[in-house]
């Protein structure tokens, strides 16, 4: 389980254009389940899928991680929750490369190398050798159904197909977090029924899911089990399927 | 130990990657690099052959050299001062030598004369070197005419052409026989140009410098060391001015370099972002960033240094040779022993990789601190 | 002029360059540093570590080099001083030559002392050690300038008719001074110093890497070791190096005609000394938040290292002892 307690973040502070994005939000998103954030543009859903993402520090309140990237790191406690507030960012972007996959709104897929390139992208830091990290792309690739594209360039693909390329990268390392941030939004609804039904996979897995979407398909899916409304950077509603 | 060998290959390959991915901003930087290298390259090469060169020629001149000074001025020096001098205890040998320059108003060169009786060249004949040569377009039996003190005509045959192995030294050199030399000059009789003195012990040329000087306090003792001495001093200096001169176009490349690595396009803030929004930390794009410097240096480097060690080994520094070998209408054609000194190469390398290294410090740095969300955002 | 002097200038500068800028940071992390704040200042200064971590990095890499460098100019730099044989010879042209030297080499000890504390630290969860190891940094930049302005002194107060003397004078029994105080330790006492220092390191490093305990002692025995080591090289190693009674001098092991055995000998010391340092320098904070975690095994390789150093350096000295073909009467 991901914990938030009054957690804020605001930028340029002190500045006349100061942004508070996210006002003091606490909620849970839960272990092995799909949480939705709903909200118009604007409402602090990216900053806060950021912050639970380990990819920036809030302002103000805690994060916890319950059973998550246990043991990721050494230096760090095994037993009780992970506090995320104040790790150094080596910390955070370990626990980020561990633990949790993100699928981006514009896919941000690397321009001038291949797919299978892009999908081996997050292995090369973490020491693993190429051999190894190679053969998990491969395969993710072909339970993706795009190894045909392994060697093409990404320009050269439709939406879906950089989807897919995408959700493959975010599942290379393996993590227990998938967090996606408006994935149906370039995609027609034939393509966003799709994307869901890779989300019942995971979901079907034990992972657990994040995703921001004003998508009805996405929140009104029978597979969200929490569905979270934001507005100006606060929550205005928690949702619970039963 | 192997996790960390893998990511620096990791990275390494993801660096040339992104190398090849921008090869425009990258080759011309590259260009720009080497061409710094090979002329700072070519400069310290060729100081140092020329050094070593006139090391090797100078282990036959002679241990200790006297000359006579007159009012602060060089004047030929009494044969009769041999004597005395030879016996000096550890003076193996006295020479007296005969040798002037000669300035030749036809070709506007100056030419040094020496009288060569070892084995003499015939009478009225002289051995010429291949500067002269080339200068005068003479062959052997053509004539060269020159003028002596009084200035009636004296012409001497050409006998032989010194070798072109010899131009280093002989490129302006014209040998005759003694009493030609002394009648050319109207040389005075019983004086010589100097007189060349040899020491069975090196370590007592100084001592022995010292008694020649108590003995004859009109003249002026020279070491072969503080020839060497000199010639280094001259070479460094010079090799050193057009360093200085070259800081300026160094500074420049500096600044070119900085504003390249600073000059981060849009695609590249974004390609970082997305690194770092995937799992790269900012000590792993850092990494990335290192590695392209080297990549970018370590070639510039090499292929700088080749450059410049194939230019003034195998093309006699033809771009530099003004500079470095002095004024003079008698260039000599020459080629340079090679020679690979690693104390050089290490030089060199701080010299210009130095520099780069600095420049893109803190463009790397500021590279590496993109922040991710702005990656989520574009 | 000399190429390798022009070098050594500009690499100074822009050493003396990256550790103000480093030292500037420095400062700023100093007063505003505060980890568990999330504001925009702290994830600047967060960004800003690494910068000081990586120009420091360099400008150790160039001290090291540029020691070594040093030492070879000057050792090149010989024939433009009469008297001068070798290095020893340059650096005594004027009075700048062998304090630059030490400088350098403090410098050197201190800058890799530096990084060996930043990594323990960066391995930490809370850098706990981020205000101490900032506030060290401020005497290197001092440092740092003294070193640089020692440089342009000592070269620009060279001039080639100065006469100097050689190696053999200002290494030799009767010259006063430090150097002739070296040269005249005699034999057989620094021999068993020598062979003692590097055996008590020895033992009170596998007792360290043991016991887990006991490394500022370890430390000090290294450090004196480190002292004992060069005494012993002027003293009597380099004797039996250059195979002649009264050859005494430091620098000209490192020539071609003794099979550049100076690297070697100089690497593994330094090495020894910068890794024994970095040990004890780390012992007060074995206890402080993450160290707990990070600093005993960091010790351990940095003794370990130590102690394999030490001994390479032990056994190419003793080697030169045993098989070279001269012998120092015992005295």
């Amino acid at each position: 389980m991901i914990e938030l307690s009054e957690v804020s973040k605001s930028f340029h502070v002190g500045k006349v254009n100061q942004c508070d994005a996210v006002q003091r939000v606490s909620c849970r998103v839960a272990t092995g389940e799909v949480t939705i954030l709903k909200g118009p543009s604007g409402s602090g859903k990216t900053t806060l899928l950021t912050l639970i993402g380990c990819m920036a520090r809030p302002s103000s309140g805690r994060i916890l991680l319950h059973g998550i990237a246990q043991g990721a790191l050494p230096g760090l406690d095994s037993a009780g929750p992970l506090e995320i507030t104040s790790l150094p960012e080596r910390f955070l972007t370990g626990i980020r490369r561990n633990a949790f996959g993100f699928i981006f709104q514009q896919f941000n897929l690397v321009r001038g190398i291949t797919v299978l390139e892009n999908v081996m992208l997050p292995g090369y830091p973490t020491g693993e050798s190429q051999l190894a990290v190679r053969a998990r792309a491969s395969e993710l690739l072909e339970l993706f159904n795009i190894a045909r594209h392994s060697a093409s360039q990404v320009d050269l693909l439709s939406g879906g197909e950089m989807q897919r390329v995408a959700i493959a990268r975010a599942l290379i390392n393996n993590p227990e977090v998938i967090i996606a941030d408006e994935p149906t939004a370039h995609l027609d609804s034939r393509l966003s029924r799709e994307f869901m039904e890779i989300i019942a996979t995971f979901k079907a897995r034990g992972k657990t899911v994040l995703i921001a979407s004003h998508d009805p398909v996405v929140f009104d899916s029978p597979l969200a089990d929490q569905v979270i409304e934001m507005r100006d950077g606060a929550v205005i509603s928690h949702g619970f399927r039963a | 130990m192997k996790r960390s060998l893998e990511r620096h290959r990791n990275i390494l390959d993801f660096a040339l990657s992104s190398l090849s991915r921008r090869k425009g901003k990258n080759l011309s930087l590259l260009a720009v690099y080497s061409l710094i290298v090979f002329i700072i390259a070519s400069i310290v090469f060729f100081t140092q052959a020329l050094k070593r060169e006139a090391g090797l020629v100078l282990q036959d001149a002679p241990d200790l050299v006297v000359q006579r000074m007159v009012a602060g001025r060089h004047d030929p020096i009494p044969v009769a001062y041999a004597e005395k001098i030879s016996a000096i205890r550890g003076v193996s040998e006295v020479k007296p030598r005969f040798w002037g320059y000669y300035y030749d108003a036809v070709t506007g060169a100056n030419f040094t004369l020496v009288a060569c009786d070892d084995p003499p060249p015939a009478a009225e004949s002289i051995f010429i070197g291949s500067g002269v040569a080339r200068t005068c377009r003479l062959s052997e039996g053509d004539f060269l005419p020159l003028r002596d003190l009084n200035g009636a005509p004296a012409l001497f045959s050409v006998q032989e052409i010194l070798p072109a192995a010899s131009e280093l030294v002989a490129a302006d050199l014209i040998q005759m026989r003694g009493d030609d030399f002394r009648r050319l000059f109207d040389f005075p009789r019983g004086r010589a140009t100097d007189l060349a003195v040899g020491a069975a012990n090196q370590n007592e040329l100084k001592t022995i410098a010292a008694k020649i000087v108590r003995e004859f306090p009109d003249t002026r003792p020279i070491l072969k060391s503080e020839m060497l001495r000199t010639y280094d001093a001259v070479f460094d200096w010079r090799s050193g001015m057009v360093l200085v001169v070259l800081a300026v176009a160094v500074l420049s490349f500096i600044i070119f370099a900085w504003d390249k690595a600073t000059g981060l396009s849009a695609e590249e803030r974004k390609e970082i972002g997305i690194l770092k929004s995937i799992g790269w930390e900012t000590g792993d794009v850092l990494l990335l960033k290192t590695w392209e410097g080297v990549v970018i240096s370590l070639s510039a480097y090499f292929s700088g240094v080749i450059l410049g060690y194939l230019h003034v080994f195998f093309f006699s520094a033809s771009l530099f040779e003004h500079a470095l070998k002095g004024w003079s209408v008698l260039y000599p054609e020459f080629r340079l022993t090679p020679v690979i000194d690693p104390y050089l190469l290490c030089v060199l390398f701080l010299l210009t990789v130095g520099p780069y290294v600095v420049a893109t410090v803190v463009p790397s740095w500021l590279a590496a601190t993109v922040d991710p969300d702005a990656a989520m955002r574009s | 002029m000399h190429p390798g002097i022009l070098a050594l200038l500009t690499g100074s500068i822009f050493t003396s360059l990256m550790i103000l800028y480093a030292g500037w940071y420095g400062v700023r992390i100093l007063r505003n540093w505060d980890l568990s704040s999330g504001s925009e200042l702290q994830l600047f200064l967060e960004k800003d570590t690494y910068l000081v971590s990586t120009l420091l990095s360099y400008a150790l890499a160039f001290e090291l080099v540029s020691l070594f460098l040093f030492i070879f100019t000057a050792d090149r730099l010989h024939l433009l001083f009469s008297g001068a044989m070798c290095a020893a010879g340059t650096l005594n042209a004027n009075g700048f030559g062998y304090p630059l030297m030490i400088l350098k080499l403090v410098n050197f000890l201190f800058a890799g002392t530096w990084l060996v504390i930043n990594h323990a630290d960066n391995q930490g969860y809370d850098y706990p050690l981020i205000k101490l190891k900032y506030t060290l940094l401020l005497p290197l930049m001092p440092l740092a300038l003294l070193e640089l302005s020692y440089m342009l002194a000592y070269f620009s107060g060279l001039h080639a008719d100065i006469i100097t003397s050689c190696c053999g004078s200002l290494f030799s029994m009767e010259r006063p001074g430090i150097a002739g105080d070296l040269a005249a330790l005699p034999g057989a006492p620094m021999r068993l110093a020598f062979y003692a220092s590097m055996a008590t390191t020895l033992l009170s490093g596998i007792f360290a890497l043991f016991r887990g305990k006991g490394y500022c002692l370890f430390s000090a025995v290294s450090s004196l070791s480190f002292l004992v080591a060069l005494a012993s090289l002027i003293s009597f190693i380099c004797l039996y190096i250059y195979e002649l009674p009264t050859h005494h001098c430091p620098f000209c092991i490192l020539q071609k005609q003794y099979g550049y055995i100076g690297y070697p000998l100089y690497a593994a010391l330094l090495g020894g000394a910068l890794t024994g340092l970095g040990a004890g320098a780390l012992a007060p904070f074995r206890n402080r938040g993450s160290m707990a975690r990070v600093v005993p095994a960091l010790q351990r390789r940095l003794t370990g290292t130590t102690v394999v150093l030490y001994a390479i350096f032990t056994l190419i000295a003793s080697y030169k002892l045993v098989f070279s073909s001269f012998r120092l009467g015992m005295n």
